[in-house]
């Protein structure tokens, strides 16, 4: 009799646990396919970009449109990205951009790290005025400050600086602004310095070092995530940077990607299988680092509501 | 306990400082001056006093381009806060490959508006596009819309690959905001029978109002500044029907040399995201949860 209702209450039991487990297996798959519904729309661009630049310039045009690129696995079949990486000089483009992204993701962590450190832990009058100067002028967009940021380069520091190249159609306008002026950087550096121990800071102060040997060995070396976080964002930024290359760049040995990329678009608007190769090239290199760091970035642009 | 000279916090600052008052503060300041003067780059400026301004109020091309700014902004921000809404609630899930997603969800933000505009200029190219190839193979559609040159559509194209671009970044935020939000007080409401749905309104939207909050202004800001992709898709066109404020701004300044009336416009600019953003501040306490300690 016991043993009975002991076989009968077990068998119900696995009988709820399966349908339970049933039911969560229903719902994962109903997740999954989900997920797999929103990736098809946020790929989907990347895809035809990827596949146009595979074709040659007879398919482009096919009607209906081929997803599967004639060139796949053909002899030839990166012709495209040949073309355009050495004929139309984009292997100089990305050095260029690989340079200014470089020297600006350089200059944001030494201004903005030092910057941080100030605000974050010593104390000085006007502190929290500044602070907060620098955080509201972070709310004028760009196109307020660029008019007279290129005046001033064309009028200024292009005839002052003429005995060593000028301003205008150089590097300089396009790393220098961001080199130097860092909002969202110097909060996010000043966030994570405070919450370095102050003992840390006491000891060394105790051992005799000066406050510039306590920024360099004790907070800097600490802070390395957060330094890889605001060079990789500024990176990022400036390699997509398009606003000042348009105006600052004439000469093509100094343009970057995208700048090289809207004047390819405007020269062969019809060459698709060219452009989009270009694309290709353009975003390749942020996908790679985007792969390898993508906790850095997820993080930095989460915390500081992004850009440089 | 101060065991450096008063100033040396002012060598730390110093070079962030210098680049505060030459590039932002400065021009700030100047582009205000100059929204009063008549300059193009050639000619030294003269003083118009407020004839930019009159003549913006009476340009039809400028209410045509702040229209167009408001329906970005309208459309732009709910679009894409409800969308990535609906992404993190997705990918706030302990689900084996959930890291992936997220990562490929992200990616359009941090890749270049330029790349990714041509790419979609080629799906939305009329004859040979593959968006209007679709519509003829499922659903016979022939001739497919001019999307890029009917000046109905242009803007909403526009709203909607910025939408595309942007909608992973506001998933980050929120996913963030959600996984911050203390699972025991959903446990409770759960032990206390409240369903999915009722769990979702009245206690993860309220305790996720301050991102929310956070979101909605970053996302204005964004909307009020969109600039690349005009430039790229459609250069404001045909007849400044995709056209926005940004965009106005530098095709005043640097395509028409008109440096005064395009300061203006930027004047304009600034003066609505600081009213919006004021505005938003202001009714903040209506909506979002305040922080209890």
């Amino acid at each position: 009799m016991n043993a009975e209702i002991v076989r009968r209450t077990a068998s119900a039991v696995t009988i709820r646990a399966h349908s339970h487990y049933a039911l969560h297996a229903a719902r994962r798959l109903l997740i999954y396919a989900l997920l797999l519904f929103v990736s098809v729309f946020t790929i989907f661009p990347f895809v035809w970009m990827v596949s146009t630049s595979f074709k040659s310039a007879g398919t482009i045009f096919a009607l209906p449109p081929q997803l599967i690129p004639d060139k796949l696995f053909q002899p030839g079949m990166f012709d495209n990205y040949t073309e355009v990486l050495y004929r139309y000089d984009f292997v100089r483009y990305t050095v260029n951009s690989f340079f200014v992204s470089t020297m600006t993701g350089i200059g944001q962590v030494f201004t903005a790290s030092l910057a941080g450190f100030a605000f974050a832990r010593m104390r000085f009058r006007g502190r929290n005025a500044l602070f907060a100067i620098l955080l509201l002028t972070a709310f004028f967009p760009t196109e307020v400050t660029i008019i007279p940021e290129f005046l001033l380069g064309a009028r200024v520091f292009h005839p002052i600086l003429q005995p060593i190249g000028g301003w205008m159609n150089t590097f300089a306008p396009l790393i220098v602004p961001s080199f130097m002026v860092g909002s969202f950087g110097t909060f996010l550096m000043r966030e994570f310095f405070s919450t370095i121990p102050l003992e840390l800071e006491e000891a060394a102060i105790i051992d005799g070092a000066n406050v510039f040997q306590i920024f360099r060995s004790v907070y800097l070396p600490l802070s390395l995530p957060s330094v890889t976080t605001l060079f990789l964002l500024s990176f990022i930024n400036n390699w997509n940077e398009l606003l000042r290359p348009v105006l600052y760049i004439r000469s093509r040995e100094l343009y970057t990607v995208t700048l090289g990329l809207t004047t390819f678009q405007g020269e062969f608007e019809s060459a698709w299988n060219l452009l989009l190769a270009g694309s290709v090239i353009a975003i390749l290199p942020l996908l790679v680092i985007y792969v390898f760091a993508q906790r850095y970035i997820v993080q930095g642009i989460a915390t500081t509501g992004l850009r440089g | 306990m101060r065991y450096y000279h008063p100033i040396t916090p002012y060598l730390f600052i110093g070079p962030m400082i210098g680049g505060l008052l030459l590039f932002r503060i400065g021009p700030i300041f100047a582009s205000f001056l100059m929204s009063f003067t008549n300059w193009n780059i050639r000619t030294n400026p003269t003083w118009v006093g407020l004839a930019n301004y009159q003549e913006l109020l009476s340009s039809d091309v400028f209410w045509l381009v702040l229209r167009n700014t408001f329906v970005f902004v309208l459309t732009y921000v709910p679009g894409a806060m409800i969308l990535g809404l609906l992404m993190a609630l997705l990918v706030n899930q302990k689900l084996k490959g959930i890291a992936f997603f997220r990562g490929l969800y992200f990616m359009p933000f941090i890749t270049s508006m330029v790349a990714v505009a041509l790419a979609w200029n080629w799906i939305f190219s009329t004859r040979y596009g593959v968006l209007n190839g679709m519509l003829t193979t499922f659903f016979g559609i022939q001739r497919g819309p001019a999307w890029l040159s009917d000046t109905n559509l242009t803007l909403w194209v526009l709203i909607v690959v910025s939408i595309w671009k942007s909608a992973g970044f506001q998933m980050m935020v929120f996913l963030a905001g959600l996984q911050g939000i203390p699972q025991n007080i959903i446990e409770a409401a759960r032990i206390d029978g409240a369903n999915r749905l009722q769990i979702f309104r009245h206690i993860v939207l309220p305790l996720l109002s301050p991102v929310t909050f956070f979101v909605l202004i970053v996302s204005i800001i964004d909307a009020f500044k969109t600039f690349e992709v005009t430039y790229t898709m459609t250069q404001g066109g045909p007849r400044g029907s995709s056209s926005t404020l940004a965009y106005f701004i530098y095709q005043n300044a640097f395509v028409y040399q008109r440096m005064g009336y395009a300061s203006s416009i930027a004047y304009v600019l600034v003066l609505l995201i600081a009213i919006v953003t004021i505005a938003n501040f202001w009714v903040r306490r209506y909506w979002v949860a305040q922080q209890v300690n």
